[in-house]
Parts: C-alpha cells; sequence; structure tokens
C-alpha cells in the first residue's frame, strides 16, 4: 500500500484524467435514466398516497374511474417497479459497468433511443392502467400494448452493458459487474418468458399463476437485488477508502443467489392448488437464501467494522448502508416467511405488504439513493447545493419506511391470526385495520416529503446549482475542518 | 400435446437450458481467465493512483467544503 504522500502526481492526475473521461462518456445516458427515474418516484408517490388513503377512507377521489383503487394500486407498482427502480437500476448498471470495467461507453446515443423507448412503455403502462386496459397480473399489470417498448429498451440496454463489458481494460471482474452482468442476462429473459406465457401464448389454468409468480419474485431477486447489491459493493468500500473484506465471500454470495433464489418464487402460491413438490422445492430455494444473504451481511458489516463515524458525513454512505442493512432484514424475513406454518398466518395480509415494502423501498430504493448522491455531482461537476435538503430526504424516508414496516407488519401478523379465526367477523378484520392504513398514510407523507427534497436537490445539480468540484469530475473537495485524510490499515 | 402445451415445456426446457448453461459457460470461463487466482486482486480493482485505498471519497453533510482546495 503506497502513501499518498508518495504517490506519483503523474500517476494521479492520469488516472483521474481516465476516469474523468469514463464518467463523461456515459454522462448524458445515465443521467437521462437517472432523471427519469426521479420523474416516475414523483409519480408513483402521489400514486401510493391516493392508493394508501383510499384504504381507511374509502370515499375519497372516487367521482372517477381512472382514479379508483384497483387502477391506483396497479399504476403505483408500474410507476415505482418499471419506471422509478427500473430506470435507477439501469443507470446504476451502466455507470457502474463504465466505471468498473475502466471503459468508455460507446455510442450513447443509442441509449437516449433506450431511455426514450423505456418512459414511453411505462407512461402506456401507467396511463393506460388509469384508462381501464390494466390486467389483473401481479406485476405485470401493463396493458398488452406496452410490453414492445420495454422489451426493446432492455435489449438495448443489455447490450450496451454487455459491449462495454467486452471493452474492459480492467481484466479482474469486481464483484459488482457479475451481478449486473447477471442481472442483464436475467431480467430480459424472465420478462419476455413470462409475457409470452401468460399473455402472447398463455398457458392454462395454475400453470400462469405458476408463471407469474416465478416472474414476479425473480424480478425482485434477480434484476433489483444484483443490481443494489453491486452498488453496495462498489459504494461501501469507495466512500471509506477500503476494500471488501472479504472477495471471496462476495463471490461465492453471488454464486449461491444464482443458483437458490429461482426456486423461490413458489412461495407466493404456498396453500394454493399447485403441486406439493413445487411449493416445498421453494420452502427450501427460500431458506437456502440465508447462504447468500449471511454472506453479504458479513462481508458489509465487516467492511464498515471501525467505519461507522463516517455515516456522519457521507450521504451516500448513509443511505446505502441502511439499504445494507434492509436487505440482511428483509432477507431473513422473506426466508422465514416461505416457512409453512408462517406463511399460514402472513398470508394474504398487509404483513406481505409490509415486507414487500421493506424489500423494494428500504433496501432497493434507499441503496439508488445512495448511489445517486455519490454518481450525480461525478457526472455532472456540482457539489449538492444543499445539505439540508439531503437531511430532510434521509430522515423522512427512513423514519417513513420504519413506520410503514412496523405498522403493517403488527397490523398485518393480527389480521392473519383472525382470518385463522372463524369465529371473527371480516368487518372486524376491516376496522381492526384501519389505524394501521392510516398510519401507511402518514409513511406515506413522510417519503413523498422526503423525495420532493431529493428531486429539488437533483434538479438544482442538473441546473449547475452547488460549488463546482475542485480539480475536475473525480477529486471531491477535501474537508476544511477534518484533518486530512488518514491512511487506514486494511 | 397441444401447441401451447408444447410451447410451455419449450420454455421451461429453454430456461433450464439457457439459465443454467450460461452459468456453466461463466464459471468455466473464470476459472479460465484466472478471476479466481487472486482475491485480493479483485478488492483492490476499483481503486487506483486517483482513489486509493486508504482515501476516503465522499463528505458533505456536517463538512465546511473549501470553494477551491489548492492543486
Amino acid at each position: 500500500m503506497v502513501a499518498e504522500t508518495e504517490l506519483p502526481h503523474y500517476d494521479r492526475e492520469k488516472a483521474a484524467a481516465e476516469r474523468a473521461a469514463i464518467d463523461g462518456s456515459c454522462r448524458g445516458p445515465v443521467l437521462f435514466f437517472a432523471a427519469s427515474a426521479v420523474c416516475w418516484l414523483l409519480v408513483g408517490s402521489a400514486l401510493a398516497l391516493m392508493a394508501s388513503i383510499k384504504l381507511h377512507s374509502p370515499s375519497f377521489l372516487t367521482s372517477t374511474a381512472e382514479l379508483t383503487f384497483g387502477r391506483v394500486r396497479m399504476a403505483h407498482l408500474q410507476a415505482v417497479g418499471i419506471g422509478w427502480s427500473s430506470m435507477a437500476a439501469v443507470a446504476a448498471a451502466l455507470w457502474l459497468m463504465c466505471r468498473l470495467a475502466r471503459a468508455e461507453l460507446m455510442y450513447p446515443r443509442i441509449l437516449y433511443v433506450a431511455g426514450v423507448l423505456w418512459n414511453i412503455g411505462v407512461a402506456l403502462a401507467v396511463f393506460g392502467i388509469l384508462g381501464g386496459d390494466g390486467q389483473s397480473v401481479e406485476w405485470l399489470d401493463a396493458p398488452p400494448y406496452t410490453p414492445p417498448f420495454l422489451v426493446a429498451a432492455l435489449g438495448i440496454v443489455a447490450a450496451w452493458v454487455v459491449a462495454t463489458f467486452r471493452r474492459r481494460r480492467e481484466t479482474h471482474l469486481y464483484v459488482s459487474q457479475w451481478y449486473i452482468l447477471g442481472a442483464v442476462f436475467w431480467f430480459p429473459w424472465i420478462y419476455t418468458v413470462a409475457v409470452f406465457m401468460i399473455f402472447w401464448s398463455p398457458a392454462t389454468g395454475v400453470v400462469q399463476p405458476i408463471v407469474n409468480w416465478w416472474f414476479g419474485h425473480n424480478v425482485l431477486g434477480l434484476w433489483f437485488t444484483p443490481i443494489a447489491l453491486a452498488s453496495i459493493y462498489y459504494i461501501i468500500p469507495k466512500v471509506i477508502g477500503r476494500p471488501i473484506h472479504s472477495y471471496y465471500l462476495s463471490i461465492t454470495g453471488f454464486w449461491a443467489l444464482a443458483l437458490f433464489y429461482s426456486w423461490a418464487g413458489m412461495h407466493h402460491l404456498i396453500g394454493g392448488p399447485i403441486p406439493a413438490w413445487l411449493a416445498t422445492a421453494s420452502i427450501v430455494g427460500s431458506v437456502m437464501m440465508f447462504i447468500p444473504v449471511i454472506a453479504v451481511a458479513i462481508n458489509h458489516h465487516m467492511t464498515m467494522l471501525g467505519h461507522f463515524h463516517r455515516l456522519k458525513y457521507s450521504p451516500a454512505l448513509r443511505f446505502t448502508v441502511f439499504g445494507a442493512i434492509a436487505y440482511t432484514w428483509v432477507s431473513f424475513q422473506g426466508a422465514i416467511e416461505a416457512l409453512k406454518d408462517f406463511s399460514e398466518v402472513a398470508h394474504f395480509t398487509q404483513y406481505t405488504v409490509a415486507h414487500a415494502h421493506l424489500g423494494a423501498y428500504g433496501f432497493v430504493a434507499m441503496t439508488f439513493f445512495g448511489l445517486f448522491y455519490y454518481m450525480v455531482p461525478r457526472l455532472t461537476g456540482r457539489e449538492w447545493a444543499n445539505a439540508t435538503l439531503i437531511r430532510i430526504h434521509f430522515w423522512c424516508a427512513s423514519i417513513g419506511i420504519t413506520i410503514y414496516f412496523v405498522s403493517l407488519s403488527i397490523g398485518g401478523w393480527w389480521q392473519g391470526r383472525m382470518l385463522n379465526n372463524p369465529n371473527v367477523p371480516i368487518g372486524n378484520i376491516v376496522n381492526y385495520l384501519l389505524p394501521y392504513f392510516f398510519n401507511r398514510s402518514i409513511a406515506g407523507v413522510l417519503l413523498t416529503i422526503g423525495h420532493v427534497a431529493f428531486a429539488v436537490s437533483f434538479v438544482m445539480n442538473l441546473a449547475g446549482w452547488g460549488k463546482k468540484r475542485v480539480g475536475g469530475p473525480t477529486y471531491f473537495v477535501q474537508a476544511a475542518t477534518t484533518s486530512p485524510p488518514v491512511l487506514m490499515p486494511y | 400435446m397441444s401447441a401451447v402445451d408444447f410451447a410451455v415445456l419449450a420454455s421451461v426446457v429453454g430456461s433450464i437450458v439457457l439459465f443454467g448453461g450460461a452459468a456453466a459457460l461463466a464459471i468455466g470461463w473464470a476459472f479460465r481467465s484466472g478471476q479466481f487466482d487472486n482475491f485480493q486482486q479483485g478488492a483492490h480493482s476499483i481503486f487506483g493512483p486517483d482513489e486509493p485505498i486508504g482515501e476516503a471519497t465522499d463528505g458533505k453533510l456536517d463538512i465546511e467544503c473549501q470553494a477551491d482546495t489548492p492543486q
């Protein structure tokens, strides 16, 4: 390990220039996908609030068919699933692959086409559902005219990620690259197969929900999870300046995810009319997921050990570590939820909703927020203009998702217990849940405030507010009040 | 076997072959290209002369940032 003062100035400048060129080559498409993601985050937040309020105030916004709960809830899922989360994932995948491969993005304009197609697809999905064309398939609610746009866009993105990888100057693959390559391989396949087998050449009977939840679960674990983990594996070591604790463990975690995750989808259908072996295999796969999740958790924690004080200074680290902790929690919870005795109570209740949002928001969204806080200044050459907005975002998001998860977990568990009790009238159960639904709306308001703060920060940065990053896009402004960076032993 | 059943079987078998085959090819490539020979090199690959190990690369909140850092 070479002390900073001993590094030849030429090496440092040359490396910085290379990094600046890489960032510059992918700046346009990455920021286009990122900005689109932020827009859909706001749309999805508004739809989420509407849906949440309707559950405890059923007469809210009922004058038009477009704003009824069934449509608003499906449109919310598409806006945040295919809109915010997926477009943020694409921005992450493109930028991380360019950085990790140390390769510039070629022909970036074609990715603008992909971005436009993706935005059209999401718009058709959201507004098509609100207009009544939604399809009652979880995660595939989008109207039938939507998939061609998303498949085309996804194909372009996947091809460009692989093409960038093939042009790599860095010969050694980092674990994040494994995850990203896995994601861009898995997601197009599972999406195309699911759309084909449910809509284009529909399978009959029970096979349809089987395919539905094969897709619905795999989109979480083989699209969002890999890219979010890729981000965490990059951000934590980069921010604190310390390599990952055990690279061997990280690779083990990747292959264990690849091996076990796709078995688990049928735990969504436990208790349903599916072959018993299918349900059992899914429970085994779900529990086996303890292996990669523990590997990842050990790695993240041991890497952070001794550096938790940096959470005070770095928003990127703060959001990312929150996401990493949520990943461990939600994965452990998911494995236990798959057990039949547990599922007997928790299935079809708000407990599952809480779990889903801990994963999709507490893990995925918070991780992508962390990545954006690191990545965007390096692409625009501008620091974030206002630390208060960042604080508002973090505290509203973290407190909001905590209230959301705790309220619905408690309410959902007792909902399940009462549903299993034939002596409890269904009306009593509905009334019991009302305060928990109200808490969810409170949480939703907090989350939305955080998103607005984030969006304002983002727009300010794109518009050129905030101090210029000194020394070019890759040097971060040195702290005035703290001592010079101390070389940390690893 | 109807056309739909055949399509289902083809999709399932195709998925198994594609997923499993791709995994086998990827692991094989990784061994051949020496990806598993030096794990420390892998862990260090995200750092560079401009952002070396031991140097933090982020900090915004609670820190007064200088307008210009002397070069």
